[in-house]
């Protein structure tokens, strides 16, 4: 056959210039498409930070950059969990805002002038590109045919489970996380096959790295050791897996001691006792096999035996006496939701309130993976066919994340990886098997062929492979629509699904045109304008975060949710009584009470929706003053309108929902739009209170705490006189006002 | 060429007249002159005041005079701006060049030196038009109201204008916003007849005959009428204006701190009656929406706070090239008074309408406003502005000047505008772009038509410089990896 200038391209030392070329040139464009898929929200609404977390995020970041690492380090904010105040530095994973920090200082010094917002706003679909490029280097690791990897790279570029947490503007640990979970799974998996404690030491790095950026770091922790410990059962321990694995370990701890909110977790907290066990094991299994080269077999069976049984023992005795006196921490609430879905919903129900900590719901498999999630089995069943060292770490990966997935709908986020890692694979071998095993010979040349170099038939490659090109066409295409439909629905999903900023909220008008409900900022805005610097907010903790970002106003409550006690005396004065409220507000300084309204606007994420988890979190701590059945009615029903119970109408966060809501309708016509129910003709009277600001839409409203009466009258007694006498004076005309001069 | 012209007109004017008049603190102007007649108009319809004092000044020396003094007393001198003085028969030739006295600052009055570019001889007689506004010298009364009620402001004044001169015969005619007016002071005993005579919203104190009354004499009169329309006030105005030739672009970015001065609220804001009030169309002492007007060709215009971008505003673009634009700001909250509101907005214009090259050199004249701002019929007053100039890196011999037309173009004398050239170091910078800053406190939206006039050098190397040093950099990066790429870092045995 002549050759084409195609095939010119395609072979040999040109052939591997111009496929480098190629696979840098579809990288490059998976990156971008990566990029650019996740830029729905900024291009629909504005280049700003979304929900709640990514609005600390970058209120720390700001912090970093202004006042520079050393005080960051140590920065005590005295703006939130008023009157505690949050040593910040030392509670967090710094690794995301020293990221922007750094990109922002390059900037500087190049001398361009790009706002620290855009470079948070657009450091999770920048990393997205790098978690693709990462896909593709892990995924070639785990298979010899060139186009797994590339699909991997595509899935993960794309898939919408991973989009959920790295659009644009959602400035969160994960945003980074990701590409260093999966860059940091390379380096391991590098590791493991060269034995090189260049790439042990890598693997430390980045997982250090991973330690300062997210909490799920302890995934990580497992995963790898557990990875260890089967091989080690499988017998297939090896010195390059001791070197990889002692070298990770002894330096990753190090690393990861060096947070200051990780500090000695590392040797003292259940989490991370696997990794300790199985370091500890290596170095037994490493000491019986350099043993086992000077002992004949028969003892040396015996004496493993014997080993295997003292130090098993020894160590179980030790970890259940170090747990039972303190040493090592017991296991944290969250780890034990993971294993019981119903354990925090009893125990801690602040863990339970967050809608990302709900198990998943079966949808949402496909929701956020579609074709994915049925070539995931396959992958990880060939991962079966050569089971190699690497394609067992696939396998529990697999197993662990699945489970996990299952339980958390977050932690999607972690199953996402090895998903299109496993789905690659599938797709990958049915792609070169349909495709490219047609370069079979054709049958007519080969039966010249075969009379001509009279060769054994058994000798002569067997011919497999599908040579119809009926089967390639329609196995071909249908893979490719199947694609074309990934694609397509990826592209809805993120654009419908995850690219709200939560904080601005879209509606269409008539006409379709879009319309924009900003009440959120409006609301923000005028606090942080027209208020004393001071001036404290009490909310409930979901604002927290976007108050202290947005406001720029002290709050006591956050997103952070590290003092349950103090949440719940929120939640407490939100749900008691005014005469119970006022007290535990004057003792903490408020200001200025805020509270989410969506009844005019029918916005279901308001405050009232969020009011049994208030009810069910100060009942824990004051289970004899908040009684959760309070606040049904006597048929077990959650009401807001005429049969709502006294408990509930009684309620500051009821009267502060419906304050003056019914003079917005005709008599006793007031509707509330998120419940469907008609409300009371009289309206809530607030005394301890005064309605200061409601936003446009009603969804914000901020309400000022009264100054105790100049006249020593408790305030409901003020009110109603106040009433009163605003009667008597509605009848008396005033007369023409006289100036006053001097 | 137009701009050539009066750029020119402007330059020699300033060369001929500019003098540093230092005095003691007990400085007393020598009783040359006497005001033989006097009218103040003082116009109230917007936000702040305007007054306009034509005096017909008279030599009452042997010899001839130059320098006629004004006086102030020292808290009204502190809200003054926008001072000009002209012939009043001959507008067209310019203002007179002012200079302010300096005196201490605890001193009662302020003296401010008119130089009358022709001495006038004596017993003769010159008509001067006065022109200056006051800023924050209205006063809500009562200080606060309810959210729906109409807002009064009141003004306080003199009804013997303070003048270092014996007046003869003076008055004083005020325009009022509205025929609302709940109270006024009236006279007694200054003049026959009613005083002040009401004729519609113009209401008229005078003429009074105070040929015997000593320079300085004070007779209080205060006036309050409505004004149910918000009393906007920019505490400061940052305004940028950034040069491209590269881009052919002039982009501008304005910083606003507003505050409105009108009064405040009695109880807290109430939404419900805040919509009611904009469901029937009623006058609000709130900010509702600010209208700007942008220059044809304007693009790109954004509106944005602190917290991001204003999903309230509107662009309305010139549709014909010679149709402004207009940017429909609405705050996100209704500012009302006591309230704050601070915001940024910004647009593109193209380059070549407010630049030319001069003929033959590498000198470039630019022409832009001094101050834009919302035009409002309340007005806008301004306490502070500063507009930094951002000239292409590598421009020398930076000047300034401002056009004076045939009326008040509202900007202080050049002499009271504060001036500095800084290096601004931006997009990939080597030495920093040229920054003139200009800083002038006490404007209002009178100035909106005043014009900037800039002349700088800036050759074509200079244009060069940014792709050189880039392309340099480049190259370097590029050589640093090959090298890099070529050393062999390897432990195996060769």
């Amino acid at each position: 056959m002549a050759d084409t200038p195609v095939d010119a391209l395609l072979k040999g030392n040109t052939g591997r210039n111009t496929r480098g070329l190629l696979r840098i040139i579809i990288l490059t464009t998976i990156a971008a498409a990566a990029v650019s898929s996740r830029l729905f929200s900024v291009i629909r609404f504005e280049s700003i930070i979304h929900e709640f977390d990514p609005w600390f995020n970058f209120r720390a970041t700001k912090y970093l950059v202004q006042n520079g690492f050393e005080s960051f380090w140590d920065w005590f904010d005295d703006r939130t969990w008023h009157p505690l105040g949050r040593v910040t530095g030392g509670t967090l994973y710094p690794g995301l805002m020293v990221t922007s920090g750094v990109i922002y200082h390059i900037l500087r010094f190049l001398t361009i002038p790009v706002d620290i917002r855009n470079i948070c706003v657009l450091l999770a679909p920048a990393c997205s590109g790098l978690t693709a490029f990462a896909m593709y280097l892990l995924t070639c690791e785990m298979s010899f045919s060139p186009s797994a990897g590339l699909l991997a790279a595509a899935f993960m570029g794309i898939t919408p489970g991973y989009i959920s947490r790295s659009v644009a503007g959602s400035y969160d640990n994960e945003a980074i996380a990701i590409f260093l979970l999966v860059f940091t799974f390379f380096l391991w998996i590098k590791a493991v096959k060269n034995g090189s404690i260049m790439w042990g030491a890598l693997t430390a790095l980045f997982y250090g790295y991973m330690v300062s950026a997210w909490g799920g770091y302890v995934f990580i922790t497992n995963l790898i050791p557990l990875h260890v410990f089967v091989l080690l059962c499988m017998g297939r321990y090896s010195t390059r897996l001791y070197i990889s694995y002692t070298t990770w370990y002894a330096l990753g701890t190090l690393a990861s001691m060096q947070i200051p909110f990780v500090g000695f977790l590392p040797i003292r907290n259940s989490d991370h006792m696997a990794a300790l066990g199985v370091f500890g094991l290596i170095q037994l299994v490493a000491f019986a096999e350099f043993v086992r080269s000077f002992i004949p077999g028969k003892q040396f069976q015996r004496l493993l035996t014997a080993m295997v049984i003292v130090v098993f023992g020894i160590a179980f005795v030790g970890l259940v006496v170090l747990t039972v006196s303190g040493v090592i921490a017991p296991w944290s609430g969250r780890f034990y939701s993971l294993w019981d879905t119903g354990y925090a919903k009893i125990h801690i129900p602040i863990i339970a309130s967050v809608s990302e900590h709900q198990p998943t719901a079966w949808p949402a498999f496909f929701f956020d993976l579609n074709l994915l999630i049925w070539l995931f089995p396959a992958g990880v069943y060939m991962c079966f066919r050569d089971l190699k060292d690497e394609h067992v770490f696939v396998i529990i990966y697999a197993v662990l994340a699945s489970y996990f997935a299952g339980v958390m709908v977050r932690l999607m986020l972690t199953l996402t990886p090895i998903v299109c890692v496993a789905a690659a694979l599938a797709l990958s071998s049915i792609l070169d098997t349909y495709v490219f095993a047609s370069r079979g010979p054709n049958p007519k040349i080969k039966a010249s062929e075969d009379a001509s170099t009279e060769a054994l038939r058994s000798t002569r490659n067997p011919d497999v492979g599908i040579s119809s090109y009926i089967s390639k066409a329609v196995v071909t295409s249908s893979v490719v629509i199947y694609l074309l439909m990934f694609v397509a629905h990826c592209t809805w999903v993120t654009s419908n699904a995850y690219s709200s900023p939560s904080v601005v909220l879209a509606s269409r008008m008539p006409d379709g045109s879009q319309f924009i409900i900003d009440d959120y900022r409006e609301a923000y805005y005028w606090l942080r304008q027209n208020t004393p610097d001071n001036a404290k907010i009490m909310s409930w903790w979901d604002y927290g975060y976007q108050i202290g970002g947005m406001a720029d106003r002290p709050t006591l409550v956050d997103n952070n949710t590290w003092n349950n006690t103090h949440i719940a005396t929120v939640g407490k004065a939100m749900s008691s009584r005014e005469e119970v409220s006022y007290p535990i507000l004057r003792q903490h300084d408020v200001d200025y009470v805020l509270v989410v309204f969506g009844g005019l606007l029918g916005y279901s994420g308001d405050d009232i929706n969020k009011f049994l988890w208030m009810v069910r979190i100060a009942e824990g701590i004051w289970p004899d003053e908040v009684k959760e059945r309070d606040y049904f009615t006597a048929r077990g029903e959650y009401r807001v309108d005429d049969e709502a119970t006294p408990a509930m109408r009684n309620s500051l966060m009821y009267k502060m929902s419906y304050h003056n809501f019914n003079s917005l309708f005709q008599m006793g016509q007031a509707v509330d739009r998120v419940r469907g129910s008609r409300l009371p003709a009289e309206g809530p009277q607030l005394s301890t209170l005064e309605e200061a600001f409601t936003s446009e839409n009603w969804i914000i409203r901020i309400y000022k705490v009264k100054d105790l009466d100049n006249l020593g009258r408790d305030h409901s007694n003020a009110a109603a006189f106040e009433r009163g006498h605003k009667r008597k004076r509605a009848t008396k005309r005033r007369g023409p006002r006289v100036l006053r001069t001097e | 060429m137009k701009p050539f012209t009066a750029f020119a007109a402007v330059c020699s004017f300033f060369l001929s007249t500019s003098t540093v008049v230092c005095a003691e603190s007990s400085f007393k102007p020598p009783q040359t002159f006497k005001n033989a007649n006097l009218v103040r108009n003082t116009n109230l319809e917007k936000g702040y005041v305007r007054e306009t004092v034509n005096i017909v000044v008279e030599n009452v020396d042997k010899e001839p005079q130059s320098t006629y003094y004004l006086s102030f007393p020292s808290d009204v001198f502190d809200k003054v701006g926008g001072l000009e003085v002209r012939d009043r028969k001959a507008p067209e030739n310019g203002p007179f060049a002012v200079d302010v006295v300096s005196a201490e600052s605890t001193s009662d009055v302020h003296y401010v030196a008119v130089d009358l570019p022709q001495p006038l001889a004596p017993k003769s007689q010159i008509t001067l038009g006065i022109s200056y506004y006051l800023l924050n010298s209205l006063t809500p009364r009562p200080a606060a109201i309810n959210q729906a009620d109409k807002q009064y402001l009141a003004y306080s004044f003199s009804a013997y204008l303070h003048s270092a001169y014996p007046t003869v015969t003076q008055k004083t005619r005020l325009k009022l916003p509205s025929t609302n007016v709940p109270d006024y002071t009236t006279t007694n005993g200054l003049k026959s007849g009613a005083d002040p005579e009401r004729q519609g919203t113009t209401y008229t104190y005078g003429p009074y005959d105070t040929a015997e009354v000593a320079p300085g004499t004070t007779y209080p009169i205060t006036l309050r009428y409505e004004f149910t329309k918000p009393v906007i006030t920019a505490s400061l105005l940052e305004r940028d204006l950034e040069v491209s030739h590269w881009g052919g672009n002039l982009a501008t970015e304005e910083r606003y701190w507003l505050r409105n001065n009108g009064s405040n609220l009695v109880n807290q804001f109430s939404r419900v009656e805040w919509t009611l009030t904009n469901f029937q169309q009623l006058p609000s002492s709130a900010i509702r929406e600010l209208k700007y007007p942008l220059k044809p060709g304007a693009v790109d215009p954004y509106f944005i706070d602190d917290i991001g971008n204003v999903s309230t505003s509107r662009y309305r673009p010139g549709r014909s090239p010679k149709r402004e634009g207009s940017l429909e700001l609405k705050p996100r909250f209704p500012v009302f008074g006591g309230w704050n509101y601070s915001f940024r907005i910004g647009w593109n214009d193209n380059l070549s309408n407010f630049l030319r090259r001069v003929a033959g050199a590498d000198t470039y004249v630019l022409k832009v406003p001094f101050l834009e701002g919302p035009k409002v019929p309340e007005g806008v007053q301004y306490e502070k502005v500063v507009v930094r100039v951002v000239l292409p890196e590598g421009a020398r011999n930076v000047r300034y000047e401002t056009i004076h037309g045939a009326s008040n173009n509202g900007l202080p004398p050049v002499d009271q505008i504060q001036s500095h050239v800084s290096p601004h170091k931006t997009f990939m910078d080597t030495l920093g772009r040229t920054a003139l800053t200009l800083t002038a406190e006490n404007l209002s939206d009178e100035a909106r038509d005043a014009q900037l006039v800039i002349t700088y050098e800036y050759s074509f190397w200079d244009g060069m410089r940014k792709p050189i040093t880039i392309t340099a950099g480049l190259l370097t990066v590029f050589a640093a990896a090959w090298a890099i790429g070529n050393i062999d870092v390897s432990i195996k045995k060769r």
